[in-house]
């Protein structure tokens, strides 16, 4: 049983991981609080839908389709919202956020209809059994996916010379400009990025279950993971998103299905109060 | 030259007072006079005896403008606190919440009668704000954001708690409230309750502002550092703005809870509390009277333009199949994009605009 919710936990905390890694690069270059991140991973399930269910493009098509459609969408949200709005205040920031993702989810709901819709891919849907564990093969691929994006971001940040220039970006705006870094491409970059790794957690997200707006709010769960592991933090994202998604599953099983949100935004305003800057993540000193 | 300077004054000199503030008496009667009169044109639909169908009557009932009247209040407590104190909130329906369970409690459990409730309900209020203000003694910007997020999941999960160990799934009766002898059975009694109350609420929180300690909390939203330095106890104020403007929430979601008569858990989750940012932002940031009109707007555009809807459909143009088969999406895509537009295009929202607007007028005038 307890081997079973943990399998479960890693594999769904896998996810969110993902979609919260796609947050803090876009929070590390832009600084930009992303409410939307949620209806983000709910546009890519639904491009996923659009390409497979009403188009019949081959799977293989339909995930390039995906892919670019995600990164386009991130691009725009960076030019039409983010970049008016640079040097406003937070909460402007964050409410654009927020009216956008409202704005996409009515959108969304105009045109599917607001009941969800089924994905069918040919990713493995079979069940494993390994010794008394049952391993859901679907569960499977998506953490092993989840984990395979992770190793190619963190390993495109490390080695190549644009993953370089965009960390140099996100280090700082001003230093970066006087080296002939372009910043806005640089940003851009990061929105397109954050929103295909959102697209990919939705993917799965949207198999696991039905796609629907309503994903939104599991998508949401980025949020909790990225302060708990610390907001600046990449590997904090990636922990963050595995414990939430294990306390999830943990609380479901042995406490209540209801009690899952207050239990992780319960440890969510621990942290917050004892170590505010997170797991993972640096104390920021205040300066005058 | 110097003489042209000088006859011409740029700012505004005091203009002759006895007439000017007999105009402004003037206004302040109009506005009563129409306030007073509207909830006998919209019960009747009647104007002076002349029958108003519904569309020049705009789609609007009563009931709209009692749950305005309501939201009215949320939106001036979270503008209080955003606006004017400069701590966002985004768990502001979380305070709803509190009040509606302390009505249910003192109320419908105990039977108290009805001003205690309320008054009961703004005490609960007050304290759920100060707990909920605590995080602010440790952290702050993004950081508190997130702990009032959080805070608002805690309080909505105790409000379904309570709700499915007292009663079930259906939700919290309330009864018709009664004000002495005087039940508050019918919409328009409701609005003869509820338009003072706003009013008075208004009027308190305008006051407010202008005392020491609300020019402290302004000066704690510009400059925090400026007015610690300057001798302000911004970790006592804050937590004060804190439970002054949940308090008012408060009351408002015990009123919220006896006007529907029943109330769920799922009625506060995040949309509702995510409502209130969008009237403050819409009206404007730190205007009271911005967030009165920002709260008229989010709750009586919808039935406006449903009211719309069979014009559209006579149209037969596919805005019009758009309006009956998707209205709510349509409303919200609308909302969606008028707070990004005023964010982007109109950072004070109308408040902002009118005031641009004055001073377009009254420099033509002086020019």
């Amino acid at each position: 049983m307890l081997a079973q919710v943990l399998f479960s936990g890693l594999a769904l905390g896998s996810i969110y991981g993902l979609v919260a890694l796609g947050f803090t690069v876009v929070f590390k270059a832009t600084e930009v609080f992303n409410f939307a991140q949620g209806m983000l991973a709910v546009c890519g399930a639904y491009f996923a839908v659009t390409a497979i269910s009403v188009f019949h493009w081959p799977f293989g098509v339909a995930i390039v389709f995906m892919a670019v459609a995600a990164a386009v969408l991130g691009v725009l949200i960076h030019i039409l919202l983010i970049q008016p709005l640079a040097g406003r205040s937070m909460l402007a920031v964050i409410m654009v956020t927020i009216a956008l993702s409202i704005v996409l989810r009515a959108v969304i709901e105009i045109l599917y209809g607001p009941q969800g819709r089924s994905l069918v891919t040919p990713l493995p849907s079979g069940v494993i059994t390994l010794g008394g564990l049952r391993i859901s093969e679907l569960h499977l691929t998506a953490a092993l996916v989840s984990w395979a994006c992770m190793a190619l971001f963190a390993a495109f940040f490390r080695f190549t010379s644009v993953g370089l220039l965009m960390r140099a970006t996100a280090d700082g705006h001003e230093a970066a400009v006087a080296s002939g870094v372009n910043v806005n491409a640089m940003n851009r970059l990061a929105w397109a990025i954050g929103s295909l790794l959102a697209a990919i957690g939705g993917l799965f997200l949207g198999q696991l279950q039905i796609v629907s707006t309503d994903l939104e709010s599991i998508g949401l769960l980025a949020l909790p993971a990225v302060v708990i592991g610390g907001l600046q933090s990449i590997p904090g994202a990636i922990v963050g998103g595995l414990l939430v998604g294990l306390i999830e599953q943990l609380s479901a099983s042995y406490i209540s299905p209801k009690s899952t949100d207050i239990v992780i935004y319960a440890l969510l305003l621990l942290i917050l109060l004892v170590r505010p800057w997170g797991l993972f993540g640096q104390r920021e000193l205040g300066r005058v | 030259m110097v003489d042209a300077l000088y006859s011409k004054p740029r700012i505004a000199a005091p203009p002759a007072p006895a007439r000017n503030r007999l105009w402004r008496l003037l206004g302040w009667a109009l506005a009563l006079a129409f306030l007073v009169y509207l909830p006998n044109v919209l019960a009747h639909r009647a104007a002076f005896g002349v029958r108003l169908t519904n569309t020049e009557l705009l789609n609007l009932g009563l009931t709209q403008i009692n749950l305005m009247l309501i939201a009215m209040l949320g939106a001036l407590s979270l503008n209080y606190l955003t606006g004017c104190a400069g701590l966002i909130s985004i768990g502001h329906a979380a305070f709803y919440a509190t009040g509606a369970m302390t009505a249910a409690i003192v109320g419908t459990q105990w039977g108290w009668p009805f001003p205690l409730a309320l008054a009961a309900a703004a005490v609960t209020g007050a304290l759920a704000g100060v707990v909920a203000g605590l995080p602010s003694l440790r952290v702050r910007g993004l950081y508190f954001v997130l702990s009032t997020l959080a805070v608002h999941h805690v309080i909505v999960f105790v409000f379904l708690e309570y709700q499915f160990r007292f009663f079930d799934v259906v939700g919290v009766p309330f009864e018709a409230p009664l004000l002495g002898s005087y039940e508050l059975n019918t919409p328009t009694r409701w609005y003869f309750f509820l338009l003072p109350l706003v009013a008075v609420v208004y009027w308190a929180l305008r006051n407010s502002l202008n005392t020491r300690e609300g020019r402290a909390m302004r000066a704690m939203r510009d400059h925090e550092l400026a007015a610690a330095a300057a001798g302000v106890n911004v970790r006592i104020l804050r937590l004060k703005a804190f439970a002054f403007s949940s308090a008012i929430a408060s009351m408002a979601g015990a009123l919220l809870a006896y006007f529907m008569s029943n109330v769920t858990s799922e009625a506060f989750g995040l949309d509702f509390a995510i409502q209130f940012i969008a009237m403050i932002i819409i009206g404007g940031l730190g205007s009271l009277g911005g967030s009165l009109v920002g709260a008229a707007i989010w709750l009586l555009l919808p039935s406006i333009l449903s009211g719309l809807a069979p014009q559209g459909g006579d149209a037969s143009g596919w805005m019009g199949a758009l309006l009956v088969d998707h209205k709510p999406q349509l409303v919200q895509a609308i909302f969606g994009l008028l707070i990004i537009l005023l964010l982007i295009f109109a950072p004070g929202g109308v408040a902002g605009l009118g005031q641009k607007l004055k001073a377009l007028f009254s420099s033509r005038g002086a020019r």
